[in-house]
């Protein structure tokens, strides 16, 4: 838990570092990806939470995720569908639904 | 919480996650921090036209420097045969037929509204100017900077010489700024329609005008050297 705290306020101090930003053409990808990170994170506090944590299940879905995401807005972008909400309304309503399988288990072990 | 497996590479994805959020948060703050960027997109292309329109301007300028007085002279006189329509002239360009509505007009409504009016031909011509039309003619007659479109009775009259409908009015110039100007939404082409004025448009590779016929006589105006009034 420590190490995984300690990862991401290492990450975060890295990025603040680094010159580069998003180009504006890609911002949109690049959020809706992130999103999906959030995601992958919270399946996997979930998990953690019910006792079936499986680390490959969470690293794999965790780029996967983000980079399927990123793919579909930018496939919608071409083809006149703007993904960017449907993904946005998905991810949005299982990002809640995992925070409240989390807060029951942690209301039941206590 | 069970994370005793695999422990070093939760904490490599938690800095994944955070350099991408950290990333993202620049992003924002650079977005919110910049001019929009629609604005910019305006900016931009007003700079580049003007600075091709200086460039050009640069070239005339050149040319003339570079070119004897001679030489240059005959440059102004082939512009000015070309404006004054002293000659034919031809080109690629469009040619718009309009008649008088094919439709009746029904008791007790102004039947005015189905005829082909002065006001119409020069809604017509005014649009092919703003297109750029380089020369124009209504039925042979070529327009110069002194002719006339105006009401005769039945007829309408160009430089003095009468027509009746159909009047066909020949336009040179880019074939697509010609069209698109006259077939914009809600533009002339529009608007005569709603009166069932009958209205054709063809475009040409090789419209051919004539030459304006009327002798030129400038009884009033004189060359004055004065650049700028007052001075």
């Amino acid at each position: 838990m420590i190490l995984a705290i300690c990862g991401l306020a290492l990450g975060g101090a890295l990025g603040f570092l680094v010159p580069w930003s998003i180009p504006v053409a890609y911002s949109k990808l690049f959020s809706i990806a992130l999103l999906a990170s959030l995601d992958s994170v919270f399946g996997g506090l979930r998990a953690a939470g019910e006792g079936n944590f499986d680390d490959k299940i969470f690293i794999s879905g965790f780029f996967s995720n983000a980079l399927l995401a990123a793919f579909l807005v930018y496939v919608g972008d071409h083809l006149g569908i703007d993904l960017y909400y449907v993904a946005l309304l998905a991810l949005g309503f299982r990002i809640f639904n995992n925070l409240g399988r989390i807060r029951q288990y942690l209301l039941k072990k206590h | 919480m069970r994370f005793e497996k695999g422990r070093l590479s939760i904490a490599c994805v938690c800095m994944v996650l955070g350099f991408m959020l950290a990333i993202q948060f620049r992003t924002t703050q650079d977005i919110k921090d910049n001019k929009p960027l629609q604005r910019v997109e305006v900016l931009t292309e007003r700079i580049q036209k003007l600075e091709s329109e200086n460039q050009s301007l640069q070239d005339e300028l050149n040319d003339i420097r570079n070119s004897s007085g001679e030489e240059h002279s005959q440059k102004m006189a082939q512009d000015i045969v070309l404006l004054s329509g002293r000659t034919a002239v031809e080109g690629p360009g469009i040619v718009i037929t309009i008649d008088d509505s094919s439709q009746k007009s029904t008791a007790g409504e102004d039947m005015n509204l189905y005829l082909v009016h002065d006001e119409d031909l020069l809604k017509v011509i005014n649009e092919l100017r703003a297109a750029g039309a380089e020369a124009i003619s209504i039925n042979g007659q070529r327009l110069t900077a002194t002719s006339e479109i105006r009401c005769a009775g039945p007829t309408v009259s160009v430089n003095n010489v009468r027509s009746a409908p159909p009047f066909e009015i020949r336009a040179i110039g880019s074939i697509h700024d010609l069209e698109n100007a006259i077939n914009m939404r809600g533009g002339v082409a529009d608007t005569l329609k709603v009166w069932g004025i009958n209205m054709t448009l063809q475009s040409s590779n090789n419209v051919w005008i004539p030459a304006y016929k009327n002798p030129i006589s400038y009884k009033y105006a004189t060359k004055s050297a004065k650049q700028e009034e007052g001075k």
